[in-house]
């Protein structure tokens, strides 16, 4: 996603608003210059995770939604 | 060649390049600057409303008439937070706003200086994208793309946040380049991957249903699908339910029109729903009000679901068939692909389904004999633009639309207080067509401020106020569901011809039908705004009504035995 504090901000505010609680989360800079790779562990069945990721996915400012399914460790998620 | 221009100046140029005629706004400390340059830019006109949220209800009510992007002007602090509720109610109902608020200088954000609000952060949740400028360099490129991502794909509100010094900065002007920020977009909508699959899909599906149902939301109307949805229903004689703000998006006496599905929905329509074996949905998101309990709704039904968002698809119901794209598009695709049929054996059956309207008022000034005056003193052409409550269900039950999108209305916030300025924006988008807003006198009493501007503006809104002393719709809850226990419901109103004769707008009061045809086609002949108020019956209630969370198939079509009215 687009590296502005204000799509970070939106980005919660998805989550928040549908009330997913998050387990863990990683910011990191993407490799491409003024992009920044979000990670969410989110404690979500399936059709949830695939909800939300449908809401990411609309956002401006985000480049690209993957849903990690079945990985249950930060490590893994956001490898 | 490029010239030296402040920020304002260019917010005023990017304003006239994307095409704006009209802006709604109200002057204060932050927006100054911008206010100092508007004069110099008399392609854009601007309407100086009472409030601020009737700045953001009207760039609404604008853009709904007119397909293209309301812009609404307010200051930092009070003048933006008192922009959030248009902005909601735009989010909600998917309408193309762009809102301009002045901010207090870069150097004092951060340091609660006067008027200073967090207007981004307040405004995350109710638009597509918002922008706070940092420099002046960036705001032609920002509003460019601000217009552009209001109406791209499924339309929303946008806000621009323009601190006062970004406002004073100069700089040397080009002329924008539009989408140069490199800023992602959301995908182009009808490139769906397997669309001409969900299309050969819901063809079958249509083929071999026997209770098929057809129901159209906002997104036909945003889409200008009519004739497409005409078409499709007139080549395979499937019945159309128009949800809320679907309404006037297919005519009503139209053979194949049921009506208005959901909680204040006929029960022949809300009947069809529970028996249909298959239900096209295009472009509305099963709100709740549509399905009642989502458990119960449409049992039997497969449903093949059209959106322009993927997101929609699934959300609240399960789908067997979810085709993305425009509606218009899609729409057009699935008429070619399904054969040409009837389904004569299923409109008997919904037939008869058919109840006799309850009598839901005393004496003769009904709700259908004052919509029915409107419609004759203005020949069936007007726009309608209504409140939230009773007068509303009333409206999108009884009102005989015949022309696409004359019917508007805040759908999704159910934002009382919205039909009087968002007149104004539809007058402003038709100023040759005629404009009625109604109200209760719940909702016109939070905006009657907005007379003010009609008269100094002049715009020719004509305003009706349904008066039965009661904020109706709690009313009727109270009635039904909270032992009649009628708390904080009754409501006292000033005399509103008196308020209208104060603001030089002329008034008439009807309390028989009698009076109806002489004081509408008065009021709708007058060159200028006019107000009708109609002394309706007190405990008149909207029938039949789905309880919250029931089942479509349980109305409730009487009032609960003890209760008087309806």
């Amino acid at each position: 996603m687009d590296d502005a504090l204000v799509t970070l901000n939106r980005a919660f505010g998805v989550l928040r608003t549908r009330n997913v609680p998050i387990e863990g989360l990683a910011l990191h800079p993407s490799g491409t210059a003024g992009e920044s790779r979000l990670t969410f562990v989110l404690k979500a069945d399936a059709a949830t995770a695939d909800r939300v990721a449908q809401q990411f996915h609309k956002m401006i400012g985000v480049r690209s939604v993957m849903v990690l399914a079945n990985q249950d460790s930060t490590t893994e998620a956001t490898r | 060649m490029s010239e030296m221009l402040s920020g304002a100046e260019i917010l005023c140029r990017a304003l006239v390049d994307a095409g704006v005629e009209v802006v709604f706004g109200y002057p204060g400390g932050a927006i100054m600057p911008f206010y100092h340059a508007l004069p110099d830019h008399p392609q854009l006109r601007h309407i100086l409303v009472r409030h601020e949220q009737a700045a953001a209800h009207a760039a609404d009510g604008y853009a709904r008439a007119s397909g293209r992007v309301g812009v609404c002007v307010a200051t930092s602090g009070p003048g933006a937070t008192n922009l959030v509720t248009g902005l909601a109610a735009a989010h909600m109902d998917n309408s193309p706003v762009v809102a301009i608020t002045g901010q207090v200088s870069r150097p004092m954000i951060g340091r609660d200086a006067f008027q200073e609000t967090d207007i981004i952060g307040i405004t995350l949740p109710i638009t597509k994208q918002n922008y706070q400028v940092q420099d002046v360099s960036e705001l032609a490129e920002v509003v460019a793309e601000a217009m552009a991502v209001a109406l791209d794909g499924r339309p929303g509100p946008v806000l621009i946040d323009v601190p006062k010094d970004v406002q004073n900065q100069k700089i040397a002007y080009g002329a924008p380049r539009a989408r140069a920020r490199g800023q992602s977009r959301p995908p182009t909508p009808g490139a769906s991957p397997g669309l001409e699959d969900g299309v050969r899909k819901a063809a079958r599906l249509i083929a071999g249903a026997e209770r098929p149902l057809i129901m159209v939301g906002h997104g036909v109307i945003l889409a200008q699908a009519y004739n497409d949805v005409r078409a499709l229903a007139e080549k395979t004689g499937i019945p159309v339910i128009t949800t809320l703000l679907g309404i006037s998006a297919f005519p009503d006496g139209h053979p194949l029109h049921l009506g208005m599905p959901g909680m204040h929905g006929e029960v022949h329509v809300n009947r069809a729903i529970q028996h249909a074996d298959v239900i096209i949905g295009i472009g509305l998101r099963f709100d709740d009000r549509v399905t009642g309990n989502t458990a119960s709704f449409a049992p039997q039904a497969r449903i093949i679901h059209i959106d322009l968002d993927r997101a929609e698809i699934g959300k609240n119901v399960p789908v067997a068939v979810g085709i993305v794209g425009d509606a218009r598009d899609i729409t057009r695709r699935l008429v070619a692909a399904v054969e040409p049929r009837r389904c004569e054996r299923w409109l008997e059956h919904i037939r008869g389904f058919v109840r006799p309207r309850a009598e839901s008022y005393r004496g003769n000034l009904s709700p259908e004999a004052i919509l029915a005056s409107i419609n004759e003193a203005s020949h069936g052409d007007c726009t309608i633009v209504t409140d939230v409550g009773q007068h509303q269900m009333w409206v999108a039950k009884l009102y005989p639309y015949q022309r696409p999108n004359t019917h508007i209305t805040s759908g999704g916030l159910g934002a009382m207080g919205f039909a009087v300025p968002a007149a104004l924006g539809v007058h402003l988008a038709r100023p040759n067509g005629t404009v009625w807003a109604i109200s209760g006198d719940g909702g016109f009493q939070m905006n009657m401020a907005e007379m003010a501007t009609m008269v100094q503006e002049g715009l020719p809104v004509k305003m009706a106020v349904f008066n039965n002393g009661y904020l109706g719709m709690v009313r009727q809850w109270q009635q039904f569901f909270h032992e009649k226990r009628y708390s904080c419901t009754p409501i006292w109103s000033p005399d509103y011809l008196k308020l209208a004769e104060a603001y030089g707008i002329p008034g008439y009061r009807v309390k028989e039908a009698g009076e109806l045809a002489d004081a509408v086609g008065r009021a709708n002949a007058e060159p200028g705004p006019a107000l009708v108020e109609f002394m309706i019956e007190q405990e008149a209630n909207v029938f039949p009504m789905i309880p919250p969370g029931g089942s479509l198939s349980e109305p409730i079509e009487t009032a609960p035995a003890g209760a008087t009215g309806g």
